[in-house]
């Protein structure tokens, strides 16, 4: 497949052939990590392929297979230009990010079908992933809504009745700017410029995808809504966009789930999620991905909290290569709470470089940082945070904790908060400390009867419990689970 | 009967195997048993009791301890504790965000076959039963282990996870220690309501109090890291009388009659 | 020992020609010492000046690295200096790089090996010795430009000595005073102490022409509003078991732009405690590395800072744990008035060898103004396991609480405040042995609160 030029290629001769029907064939180099989970693809037939590299030609592609508006294009070929301007980040961040082959991604990827309402509508091929993730069944239990991506887009996208009659829009990011963009395009690309970073410009280039939410004033959505995003095919770049408005005192509790199979070559994520809580509104965003040992994952998040409206960031970053997340909330109303609560688990060969970024911008707002992370064998997480207090504000309070937990001799860890305050009526506070798990503690464990290997699962359960405690059940034993397949290995 | 022999035994820190704390040390013990080792300080008794539970920290240089007949020194700690050995700790660790509920519950799977799931009802039943009878109040069980735990609190976790786990040997390291006279008869009562058949008890304690409590078959005096002298309960009445100097004294009496003699 | 008397008329900027003529003047000097002196003239000129992606120089204010129109001074002020203050082993006295004033050290301690000398009378009598440990672990804190400035121009600055065992209770003092506008000093001191001795050296970096601080006659002249050039650099080691108490005070003038290059090298079993008083300058940057470099090491780094005016104090620290068993302890204090702007950036790290490391870096700022700005970058890199680390920060106001329990027992709000503040500074001059010393940096800071 050519990459595409400036006229729409037919649908028809895009086959993505490449992928076998299980794991078994694809060869996983790193030990001690399990992420069975996630681990198989599917032979999917894809009619839409905007073929491997970036180019204007794949811009316009993309914005024709969606039908856009045309400031939609515009907004993305500006963006475009805009990548290609900013430098990578390494001045700061890692080297790592050099090894990302811009030339060898591929962009989009669709079945070009717009999401089904139910799941017996969506292709086989692209449902039984989704059963086997057990996303249908999670949805029954307690979710209010589902949107399901597979690679570029949504395979099925439902929210329920009850919360549909509420007037809660959950759609994808094409639907949400095509259907209702006099309330999204208000929002969209204004928590988090397009400038604002080298993958916030290229997710704006290239984005498909992601949930655009709408909470009309005073409605509490009940039960979370929940996205899952699946990557299934080699080198494959996932950029979805979500932005989230919860109107005047509205509340929603939104989950996402990432995850994908290995492959032998790396696989980029690069998401911008902007979330908006207005007057008194409150939103809670939670995420648990478990990428598989080869994704680059690059995502931006940011949130604005107007007048006592409260944003908190639930984040838990199991494996990738490299994750850089920094969840962040402008407080732009007074009273407004901000709040990140970040776990991560770098196990051998992967860097967890995560934190979050409170920017006060308005009187008696608070922002509240704990972020607790693991590092297994030869993994690095860093810690990395922004707290802004600029001049002529009052009142504002910020707490932080950071706590790494080293498991290994040669595991490693690294912190750099950067704290600004301007001014004499605030309180700002920020306390990290390192620390192994002690032999004493496992020896008590043993003695238990447990073995080393369960000891050090439970210690590290243990440390992060306290966090996990805020996620929704079904997802904190998810991520029990997770945590205890990271640890296998790590001990003997 | 399943029996605890302790053969010969030599222990060193791991640190200094050369330079041995306990040194000859030769002790059996059947089920139904309860057994009070008592010494002064530093003379080998806590030494003793983690080495036989496998305390990394700690070398078995020569001797054997074998467990109803059979050899542990070749098992890790943790089959050692599956095998039915259970360890009261003088120290008991603290582990932050591990709640006693699902720790025990973790302790009990592991001592399940392989694909066995433990019964959740069961053994919330058991466990609140246990608790019952150990006059534990049930919101303890949400606590983290021993996190922030008073000295009494402690104790009497570890008597709670001896009934849980119900192991065929428990060896009790200063039990006593560090517990106001109330906490001592909580945690001698359960000990008692233990006792049976089914289970063997060593005490190590250097105070004779534990005693009037939980009142021993047998009762070793350890000195220099060997037992030097025992007898039944009265023995560590004479001791309490007398003092540890006393042993000290009759040692150097019997060593330099066996010099006259010789 | 000071420099010889040259033509008063300075020549304009650090241009070759004036570097050369620097060098010619020193021909006495050793000539690996020279060499040293012109591939520095070299790398200063061939380094950029920090940018903004300089991660070493975040949120700095990188317009005021103004090093244009300075002048090296070659004749000194006038004013005869007036020894007094504190109970001293010895002292030594700089105004604008020459020696003023000089006492020597007893006849015991000289018997016994110890000395005290300007840089340049060691150069020339213990050549070898300067040689083995001038920049012996240069700092790596990213004004490599500023040091390699400091070693072409370097002419004042202390060399001590003190051999294997021997313990001098009395400090070591060296001043620095910088008069006149326009004008540039580059101080380079190097203290080494044998195994197991003892010692304690303090150094003042003070503009205006007042050779002799004490509180009393810092407080009768403040510094005039020179523009002025500092660029310092210090190499402090501590040999097995050593034990060294380093304080530096400086009150530049309010149009100071100054550098101070810290690096201190801490062996086995040894012990530094590095104390540096920051009060003046426009633009004052100071830079500190540790290298725990054998088991048993340990590294007290403290720091106070009155930041007032519109003054910037951009502090970066490193705290380097080469060896395993090794503590270092950091506490910066920073009272923040006016607009003024702090920036305390700090980094530990635990190199994978260095396991059992207990370090521990805290940040604490005492905001007084709303308009002031406190910056603080605490950061940590572990490669080790088996570590005690932790760091922390925080900036706030003056507890109300206690403003208002010393306020209910009568203490007017001024006082009250004045008493919160010294109380603020009093947890990091308590770690002072010397009580001369701690009541003399404590007149200094109340003195910096009394204009």
């Amino acid at each position: 497949m050519q990459p595409p030029t400036d006229t729409l290629a037919p649908p028809d001769l895009n086959f993505d052939s490449e992928v076998g029907d299980s794991a078994s064939t694809v060869e996983n180099p790193t030990v001690g990590i399990d992420q069975s989970v996630g681990d198989f693809t599917y032979d999917v037939k894809y009619a839409f392929d905007a073929g491997s590299g970036l180019n204007e030609g794949v811009i316009r592609y993309i914005s024709d297979v969606k039908k856009e508006a045309s400031w939609i294009l515009d907004f993305r070929l500006k963006a475009y230009q805009t990548f290609l301007e900013k430098p990578m980040p390494t001045h700061w961040a890692t080297k790592d990010l050099e090894n990302i082959d811009f030339n060898k991604i591929r962009y989009y990827l669709s079945q070009g079908q717009k999401p089904k309402r139910t799941w017996d509508e969506v292709p086989d091929d692209i449902k039984r992933t989704f059963e086997r993730l057990g996303i249908p069944e999670q949805e029954r239990k307690f979710l209010a809504g589902v949107e399901a991506q597979f690679d570029s887009e949504a395979a099925y996208s439902n929210v329920k009745d009850i919360v549909a009659k509420q007037g809660v829009i959950f759609c994808n990011s094409t639907e949400a700017l095509r259907e209702h963009p006099e309330i999204f395009r208000k929002w969209f690309g204004k928590v988090i410029p397009t400038g604002d970073n080298k993958f916030s410009a290229l997710n704006s280039a290239v984005f498909s995808g992601g949930s655009f939410i709408y909470v009309p004033k005073g409605v509490k959505v009940a039960m979370p809504l929940q996205a899952y995003f699946r990557i299934n095919a080699e080198n494959f770049g996932q950029f979805e966009r979500t932005l989230i408005i919860a109107d005047e005192g509205a509340e929603v509790t939104y989950m996402e789930g990432c995850t994908a199979p290995k492959f032998s070559t790396s696989t980029l994520h690069s998401a911008v999620v902007e979330l908006v809580a207005l007057k008194g509104a409150k939103i809670q965003y939670i995420t648990v991905q478990n990428w598989a040992p080869n994704v680059f994952n690059l995502v931006t998040k940011r949130a604005i909290a107007m007048e006592d409206a409260e944003v908190k960031w639930i984040d838990c970053n199991i494996g990738s290569r490299l994750t850089m997340k920094y969840p962040g909330v402008i407080l732009k109303g007074k009273r407004a709470r901000g709040e990140v609560i970040s776990i991560a688990l770098a196990n051998d060969g992967q860097h967890q470089d995560t934190g979050a970024k409170m920017i006060h911008a308005a009187d008696d707002t608070t922002s509240v940082i704990v972020a607790k992370s693991i590092s297994v064998g030869q993994g690095r997480s860093t810690y990395r945070g922004v707290v802004h207090i600029p001049k002529h504000l009052k009142g504002c309070k910020n707490n932080t904790e950071c706590d790494a937990l080293l498991i290994n001799t040669n595991s490693r860890t690294d912190t750099y908060p950067a704290i600004v305050v301007r001014g004499d009526t605030h309180a700002v506070q920020h306390e990290a400390s390192v620390s192994k798990v002690s032999e004493d503690m496992i020896f008590y464990m043993q003695q238990r009867g447990l073995t080393e290997a369960q000891a050090m699962s439970l210690a590290v359960n243990g440390f992060v419990n306290d966090l996990v405690r805020q996620f929704p059940m079904e997802y904190s034993v998810e991520l029990k689970r997770l945590i205890d397949l990271e640890m296998e290995g790590s001990v003997g | 009967m399943p029996t605890l022999e302790i053969r010969d035994l030599f222990v060193a820190l791991a640190a200094t195997p050369d330079k041995p704390i306990v040194k000859g040390l030769n002790l059996t013990i059947r089920t139904g048993e309860v057994h009070a080792i008592m010494g002064p300080n530093g003379t080998g008794k806590s030494t003793l009791s983690k080495a036989i539970a496998g305390h990394p920290d700690y070398v078995i240089t020569s001797g054997d301890v074998l467990l109803g007949g059979k050899s542990i020194l070749e098992m890790e700690a943790d089959e050692r504790a599956r095998a039915g050995l259970f360890l009261a700790f003088q120290y008991p660790s603290e582990i932050p965000g591990v709640s006693i509920a699902n720790f025990l519950r973790a302790a009990v799977q592991a001592r399940l076959a392989e694909g066995e799931e433990i019964d959740a009802t069961a053994y919330y039943k058991r466990l609140y039963s246990k608790m019952d009878l150990l006059k534990i109040d049930r919101k303890f069980t949400s606590r983290s282990v021993n996190e922030g735990f008073s000295g009494g609190e402690k104790k009497r976790c570890e008597i709670l996870q001896m009934a849980m786990l119900e192991p065929t040997f428990s060896l009790m390291d200063e039990t006593d220690s560090g517990l106001d006279i109330d906490a001592l008869r909580i945690v001698a009562e359960g000990v008692n309501l233990m006792r049976g058949e089914k289970l063997g008890v060593l005490l190590i304690t250097h105070y004779q109090r534990l005693l009037d409590y939980i009142v021993p078959d047998f009762v070793h005096v350890m000195y220099d890291g060997r037992i030097v002298k025992s007898g039944d309960k009265t023995l560590a009445l004479e001791l309490e009388a007398k003092g540890y100097d006393w042993v000290k004294q009759e040692l150097a009496l019997s060593a330099s009659a066996a010099v006259a003699t010789a | 020992m000071s420099a010889p008397a040259l033509s008063t008329t300075p020549a304009e900027g650090f241009t070759s020609t004036r570097f050369a003529q620097h060098l010619s003047q020193r021909a006495y000097l050793p000539a690996w010492w020279l060499e040293a002196k012109k591939a520095a003239w070299n790398q200063f000129n061939a380094l950029p000046l920090p940018s903004r992606t300089d991660e070493n120089w975040r949120f700095s204010d990188l317009k005021g690295l103004d090093l244009s129109g300075f002048t090296v001074p070659e004749d000194h002020s006038q004013k005869i200096p007036n020894h007094s203050g504190f109970a001293q082993a010895a002292e030594i006295v700089f105004s604008n790089r020459q020696v003023v004033a000089r006492s020597h050290v007893s006849a015991e301690l000289s018997s016994k090996g110890v000395i005290f000398a300007p840089l340049d009378e060691a150069l020339r009598q213990h050549g070898d010795l300067v040689r083995t440990y001038f920049q012996k672990h240069p700092a790596n804190l990213g004004s490599a430009k500023f040091v390699a400035l400091n070693t072409a121009l370097t002419v004042a600055g202390g060399f001590l000595y003190v051999p294997a065992d021997v313990e001098v209770d009395l400090p070591f003092v060296i001043q620095h005073t910088l008069t006149g506008n326009n004008v540039s000093v580059f101080p380079h001191t190097i203290v080494v102490l044998g195994p197991r001795a003892k010692a304690t050296v303090v150094e003042f970096f003070v503009s205006g022409g007042s050779s002799s601080v004490t509180a009393s006659t810092l407080a009768r002249s403040a510094p005039a509003a020179e523009r002025q050039l500092v660029s310092g650099v210090n190499d402090l080691h501590a040999a097995e078991g050593a034990q060294l108490t380093y304080v530096g005070a400086q009150r530049w003038s309010r149009e100071t732009l100054a550098f101070q290059i810290n690096s201190i090298a801490v062996e086995r079993d040894a012990r530094v405690l590095s104390l540096n008083l920051h009060l003046g300058g426009r633009q004052s940057r100071h830079e500190s590395h540790s290298r725990l470099l054998g088991p048993g090491a340990h590294s007290e780094m403290l720091s106070l800072t009155v930041a007032d005016g519109d003054r910037e104090f951009d502090q970066r620290t490193l705290q380097t744990h080469i060896s395993p068993h090794t503590t270092s302890n950091l506490l910066y204090k920073n009272a923040l008035l006016d607009t003024a702007k702090t920036i305390f950036s700090g980094l530990i790290i635990v190199e994978p060898d260095a396991q059992k490391t207990d370090a521990y870096q805290k940040n604490r700022n005492l905001m007084l103004s709303d308009t002031a700005e406190a910056h603080s970058l605490p950061g940590l890199e572990i490669q080790a396991n088996d570590v005690k680390c932790s760091h922390g920060s925080t900036s706030a106001r003056i507890d109300a609480e206690q403003e208002f329990y010393l306020q209910a027992r009568g203490i007017n709000p001024t006082e009250a405040r004045r008493l919160l503040v010294s109380a603020f500074f009093e947890e990091v001059l308590n770690k002072l042995e010397n009580e001369d010393l701690h009541a003399s940096l404590t007149a200094l800071i109340a003195d910096q609160f009394k204009k």
